[in-house]
């Protein structure tokens, strides 16, 4: 199976490929170039052509190389000194002490018990995948959690398709482009950003980043991304250490600058959501906190008559315009035209 | 691990299973001997995923100074053991001795999975959260992507209900119920799950002598009561989905924008059909009860609209239609 001339040559599954890449790379102090990982390692040994073609073969080290580095493993390009430029003469290399987890960090049965938890928050998506391969890390160390309270489980949602590519275009820090139905708005307009930070607030997620278009921060919805999300070849520079943070305390402001006047139904559905969020949980009328008018306005007229709004003025237009339009689309006269028409 | 090396392509899967052969070999390192079943309980795995993996790294190694991957470069299993009896113990160790590093996308989603956590009553103090988010960060290959999630405040229920799943005891509170009625109930809690804000306690209902799903703030006057819970996670079976399609469920045909189908993705169910039309979707839902759904078409605000039954068109646009009575239009 090891010898590297053969007549037949055997398909060497994927992970086995990948795996023996890791293990040379982290083996070789001094690094290995292309043509030795080619020529040598388990998996491109058997379809390598000395002094041949070997185009094919080399997108395939292309594509394992993104594959390894996309799990966060330090796979470096070492450039030999006077060298710079020559393709051939780069070496590929994974140090182990940027491998290793630091010897330092060490986890207790009940710290690892907490980020199972913590793990477990994620419910779907991306980030559920991140996590999960982030336990397995944890349970590697072999430590055992301590015993967790069965049934108790916290779950956040990455319900929106948009959030994986915009989280991995984020990592890899490259501009995207989607579809964006701006609150309030009828059509959605094509954007290009530079994604800086996700962040969740009030149970929504939102990308902030740098609007190309208009060379100025954003902060979008990710539930009216519409349509794919688009990654593009185009990378950026900006610094986004502190990013998450920042746009998270620019969205509390908001949040905290504007406020409504409520009537609210006792014993409703709408009594039972705004409650909670109120200011003064007791008190008629309810006075609480919105971020955006439009987002709030949706909310607000899903709730019927449940609610009423007394001020801002701006708020309570915006949910009477969609109360309007539900019931124009679904008063009797639309019906009938609309049969007409198909 | 298994849900998502089933999800995606042939890249993705060899990814992740290389993901799981780099965190299983300092594993079997820190065992002497461990038996494939504890492994995979161990890791919440397959225990054929286990069996391949040890095989794998058992063959595996570097291609050393001949290049030729002698037996000296590579990994070794006791085989007698791993064939006979199960076991695994590792006999040649090759390049790695320590468990890698955290992704910055990994400890990014620990992190954030923290900050939920820390904002919920009853969760770990400020100080083992934060020793663990700079763990997380030293632990990473690069500084953790830039994800977060803002503290929502939490329903008062919660720490009751809490209490009483761990305490294992009954629970009885007012429920207001979706069509505006209040009942009094007595329950077994199963399971409290939150999803984003809102937070729901599965329990076996002694009114309705089955499992039924409550939202938090929908109850009042919550009490832990004396007496133990009669049935607990560990005899009844939940279902992992929060609703449960029923026979009393109403289909109905909504006529959206296409560009808006994003917006009411979260109520398609596995039998839900898109029929595309000059840039509109026709889509039918499933739905418990069109007291729910009228609230959603409202909250669309013109996006979309009900074509089919009748009776939830005429739902739909009482509900409106009440509304901007309570305006004086």
């Amino acid at each position: 199976m090891f010898e590297s001339q053969r007549a037949t040559t055997p398909r060497v599954p994927v992970e086995e490929r990948l795996f023996s890449l890791v293990l040379a790379l982290l083996a070789s102090e001094q690094g290995l170039t292309k043509s030795e990982i080619l020529s040598t390692v388990q998996g491109y040994r058997q379809k390598f052509v000395r002094g041949g073609d070997n185009t094919s073969l080399e997108r395939q080290f292309e594509r394992d190389k993104d594959d390894v580095r996309e799990l966060g493993i330090p796979l470096e390009t070492v450039e030999p000194p006077g060298e710079t430029g020559n393709n051939q003469l780069l070496r590929y290399r994974i140090p182990k002490g940027e491998y290793d987890l630091p010897a330092e960090v060490v986890f207790s049965p009940a710290e690892i018990a907490v980020l199972s938890l913590a793990g477990a928050v994620w419910r779907e998506g991306s980030m559920s995948d991140e996590s999960q391969r982030a336990l397995h890390k944890l349970r590697s160390l072999g430590v055992e959690s301590s015993d967790p309270l069965i049934g108790y489980a916290p779950r956040l949602r990455t319900r929106e398709s948009a959030f994986g590519p915009l989280n991995s275009a984020m990592d890899r820090r490259l501009e995207v482009s989607f579809d964006y139905l701006k609150p309030g708005a009828e059509h959605a307009r094509r954007r290009r950003v530079a994604p800086l930070a996700l962040v969740q607030h009030e149970g929504r997620w939102h990308v902030h980043g740098i609007d190309r278009d208009a060379e100025a921060p954003r902060t979008f919805l990710l539930s009216r991304i519409l349509g794919a999300v688009v990654t593009t070849r185009r990378s950026f520079t900006e610094d986004n250490a502190g990013c998450a943070e920042r746009a998270l305390a620019d969205l509390r402001a908001l949040y905290e600058g504007q406020c409504a006047l409520l009537e609210v139904r006792a014993n409703t559905e709408a009594e039972r959501r705004l409650v909670t969020r109120a200011l003064e949980r007791a008190e008629v009328p309810l006075r609480v906190h919105y971020t955006d008018v439009n987002v709030f306005a949706d909310e607000l007229a899903g709730y019927g008559p449940e609610v009423r709004v007394i001020e801002p003025a701006a708020l309570r237009d915006a949910v009477i315009e969609r109360l309007r339009r539900t019931l124009a689309n679904h008063g009797p006269q639309e019906r009938a035209a609309r049969e007409e028409t198909r | 691990m298994t849900k998502s090396t089933t999800r995606t392509g042939a890249g993705l899967q060899g990814r992740d299973r290389l993901a799981f052969l780099l965190v299983l070999v300092p594993y079997l390192i820190e065992h002497e001997q461990v038996s494939v079943a504890d492994a995979a309980e161990h890791f919440g795995v397959n225990e054929s995923l286990i069996r391949e993996s040890v095989t794998l790294i058992a063959v595996s190694g570097v291609p050393g100074e001949t290049s030729a991957y002698q037996h000296e470069d590579l990994f070794d299993i006791d085989w007698d053991l791993f064939e006979q009896r199960d076991q695994i113990v590792l006999t040649r160790l090759v390049v790695i001795d320590d468990s890698p590093r955290f992704s910055a996308r990994e400890a990014a989603a620990l992190i954030a999975g923290l900050q939920y956590l820390s904002a919920l009553p009853g969760s770990s103090d400020d100080e083992v959260i934060g020793s663990l988010m700079s763990k997380l960060a030293i632990g990473a290959s690069g500084r953790p992507t830039e994800v977060a999630v803002a503290a929502s405040p939490a329903t008062a229920a919660l720490v009751p209900v809490r209490d009483a799943l761990a305490q294992r005891r009954e629970l009885s509170f007012d429920y207001l119920s979706a069509d505006g009625r209040t009942e009094h109930r007595t329950v077994d809690p199963l399971r409290v799950e939150s999803l984003d804000r809102d937070w729901y306690l599965r329990g076996w209902c002694h009114l309705r002598q089955a499992v039924r799903t409550f939202r938090l703030d929908r109850m009042s006057r919550v009490e832990i009561g004396e007496n133990q819970a009669q049935h607990g996670a560990d005899d009844l079976s939940v279902p992992s989905d929060f609703f449960q399609p029923s026979a009393s469920d109403l289909t109905v045909t909504v006529d959206i924008d296409t560009a808006a189908l994003p917006m009411i993705a979260e109520f398609f169910t596995a039998d839900s059909q898109v029929r595309e039309e000059g840039g509109r979707s026709l889509v039918n839902l499933r739905l418990g009860h069109v007291h729910g759904f009228k609230r959603v078409v409202a909250s669309l605000g013109g996006l979309a609209e009900v074509t089919d039954p009748g009776t939830a068109r005429e739902e739909v646009a009482a509900w409106a239609s009440e509304a901007l009575a309570g305006y004086g239009l």
